[in-house]
This record gives C-alpha cells, structure tokens and sequence, in this order.
C-alpha cells in the first residue's frame, strides 16, 4: 500500500545527509520501509552527498603521511577479506513474529506489538519513551479510538508515523504508513478514527519537554 | 560537539564558491565506474589505487566536516575505501556512482561508530534489503547516465543561501533547528530554502531524461 503522506524533501535531505537526530532518523526510517517513494527520494539526497563529496577541494595533506596511508592499504588490500556478490544482507530471519514492528524500530521498542510495555499516561492515552542520543524525544503513543488530542503546536519539528489506526486532524486522514512531517508553523488537533486505537511511533526534535509538556496539555481536554 | 571549520578565513559565500571550483587535474569526466568494475571483475589493484588516490583525500575532508578529529577522520576515511575494495563484487554501475557508494558507507560509518547511534546500521540493511525485495532500485538506475559535470553545474548554479544550507547539512550534519539558530533565520525558511534546493538538485541528480 502506498501511504498518502510522505517525508518533506527537506527531512529527505537532511536524513540522507546524516543531519537528523536519532530520534526524528528512527522515525524516518520507520516511514522508509513501508514507502518506496520517499526511499526512492533518499536514494537521490545520497547522489548528491556524493557529488559534493567529490567536489571539495581536499587539503594538501603532507606528501610524507598520504604515502604511509596509502603503504598501509596496499598492505590491507592483501589481509583483507573480500566478500562476494551479494544481495543486501536481510536482517536475520527470527521465529516468525505474528505481530512484528517495523525494523528500524526494534532497538528501540523490541520486535513485536505484542511485547510493547505501556505506560498509562492520561485516559486513552499510553505511551512508551525510549532513551536515544541527541536532543531529541522518541516514543510510541497508543490512543483510544475516537480521542481528540490537545490543540497545539510545535516549538521545533514533530514527525509522527502512523502504524496502525488512524486520526485525522486538519492536514487530512492519516492511517498506517503514512508520516505528518510538521514544522513549527503547524497548529493541529488530531482526533483518532472510530475502531481500533491508533499507533504511531514519533520524535519531538526538541529537548526534554515530554512528557510534561506534553501532558499539560492534554490534561484540560481529558478533563483531569 | 563542534564540527571544524572547513570555511578557514573565508566567509561562507566565498568557501563556497572555493569548494565547487574543484583545481584538480580534469577529474569531472574520469569514469570512475569503469575503474570500478576492473576491481570487482579482476581485484584489479591499479585501477583501486586510482580510486583511492582521488576519494580518499575527500572522503578523509568529509569525515572532518561531520566532527570526526583528523585521526578518526583518516582511520574512517581508509576503511571506507577498504569496504569498497572488500564489497567490489556486489557493485553495481548501472546502480549507482563511486562517489554515492563511498558517501553512504562514510556516513554509515561516521554515525555508527563516532555518533555511536545503536540502530543506524541496522537500519540501513533493513533498508537495502527492502528494496531488494520491492526492486525500488528501479527507479534509481539513471544514476550512471548522468554526468557528473551536469549535477556540478547544478550545485554551482544554486543561489548562495540555498548552497550554503546545502553545505551545512551534507558537510556540517546541522540539523534544520541548528542552521536557523546559527544563521539567524527562521526554521520555515530554512526548510523551504532546502526543499527548493534540493527538488532542483534531485531533477538533475535523477538526469530527466
């Protein structure tokens, strides 16, 4: 299935490039394995990097050290052992999980719906944070069909990935595969479809105003 | 974390300007993919240490811009290329480009091993294993029919704010957040300058034909 909302080019660029943060990567990447489109556009932000990576001009690195480098890789060329062709290594086959989570995912939540810990956070809402490197915030929300969330708006970038479910909010319907890639500007109130809960996997890329934060907000609407 | 400076005394206009006139010996035109398959057809040394003579050096500046001191930058810059000579045989010219090839295992390497970011490479294998299995490499393989010297002078041609951003991202790893603070711009300008920059970079990288 194709998602309907995709990666902003410039999340793509700055992906590829190496520039996100862990958190807003990991999201990313749970978006690219499901979306041939953006992957597709990830693949040509690497051709660039490439091509500027070859435009530099590199420094005059002194005669004497290139020489002992390049002795040295001659030297490992000989020591080195050299792999065949090869399609990408699949990650390794694991017993076959009736409920898996999208790989990028696993070092972060584990490998299964099934094994998600929840956390109550407020009525309807649960909520999982993992720690990762960087400024920003990585957790998974699970939200009761038919919720609306809090109004509100973002300090710095939100990435939302839906999993399973859906809400929709003013930017449209968003349903598994699809990601909200939303700057600063964007002022939104999402409301979870009727059915099933939603999930999604997100990052804040700003730092260490969740759950408190978070949770102000969502405390006037679910009437605590 | 600073990243050092790779701007020296000139300002950010002019190290631009400096970084894509490239003074080297007419190296634009080398068909480095030929060279390529000599090495993953015959292990053909020559044509390795010709590709190692011209990338190593970039691939070794590059690592400095993303933050790495100037050893970790050399001993990541060698093993990039030693990966290149171990995973020859898998290369594939009508895939992709020398130089995409040695960027993304640079960076892999760069964010694995400096940034020490745990799913990063886990990722990336997901990643190209998807797209073995979904053939989404199809719509990449223009890539070796575009002459470099095309996308070149797509990168020159970028007005100076949008190659500046370009270059903070790709050779700073900045973040959006980071480049607004640093030049003192609004994060929606700074992401609706990079989105423009790059749909005209990716309608060259991509060789419309």
């Amino acid at each position: 299935m194709t998602p309907a909302h995709h990666l902003d080019p410039a999340t793509v660029m700055a992906y590829a490039a190496g520039a996100l943060s862990e958190a807003m990567a990991v999201v990313v990447a749970a978006h690219l394995t499901g979306c041939d489109h953006c992957r597709a556009q990830v693949r040509d932000a690497e051709r660039i990097g490439g091509v500027l990576v070859e435009q530099q001009q590199p420094d005059e690195v002194g005669a004497g050290r290139r020489e002992q480098l390049r002795a040295e890789m001659i030297e490992r060329l000989d020591q080195s052992p050299v792999f065949p062709a090869q399609a990408a290594q699949a990650p390794a086959p694991t017993v076959s999980d009736p409920d898996p989570l999208p790989a990028p995912l696993h070092p972060y939540f584990g490998r299964s719906f099934g094994t998600l810990k929840w956390r109550w956070m407020a009525p309807g809402v649960h909520c999982i944070r993992s720690p990762v490197a960087g400024g920003g915030q990585l957790f998974m929300l699970r939200i009761a069909p038919g919720k609306s969330m809090p109004l509100h708006g973002h300090g710095r970038s939100e990435l939302t990935q839906v999993l399973r479910g859906a809400y929709n909010d003013v930017l449209g319907h968003f349903g598994p595969g699809d990601v909200a890639d939303l700057d600063s500007e964007v002022m939104h109130q999402p409301v979870t479809a009727v059915g099933s809960p939603c999930i999604c996997v997100a990052a804040l890329d700003a730092p260490l105003r969740f759950p408190g934060w978070f949770a102000r907000r969502l405390q006037p609407l679910v009437g605590l | 974390m600073k990243p050092e400076s790779t701007g020296g005394t000139y300002s950010p206009f002019e190290a631009i300007r400096i970084v894509s006139t490239s003074k080297l010996p007419a190296n634009d035109g080398h068909d480095w993919s030929t060279e390529m398959v000599a090495v993953a057809q015959r292990r053909d040394r020559a044509s390795f240490m010709r590709i190692y003579d011209h990338f190593m050096p970039r691939v070794c500046l590059y690592l400095r811009g993303m933050g790495s001191t100037a050893a970790i930058a050399e001993e990541l810059a060698q093993e990039t290329l030693l990966r290149l000579w171990q995973r020859a045989a898998s290369y594939d010219p009508s895939l992709s480009r020398v130089s995409t090839w040695l960027f993304r295992i640079a960076r892999n390497l760069h964010i694995d091993k400096v940034r020490k970011e745990s799913g990063w490479m886990l990722v990336q294998d997901a990643l190209e294993a998807e797209e073995a299995d979904h053939d989404g490499r199809a719509a990449s393989s223009a890539e070796a029919y575009v002459e470099h010297t095309r996308i070149k002078a797509c990168i020159d041609r970028l007005p100076a704010t949008q190659a500046r951003l370009v270059r903070m991202s790709y050779f700073e790893a900045k973040s959006h957040h980071e480049i607004a603070q640093e030049l003192g711009m609004p994060l929606g300008t700074v992401k609706s300058s990079l989105r423009r920059a790059f749909l005209k970079l990716q309608a060259d990288v991509r060789g419309a034909a």
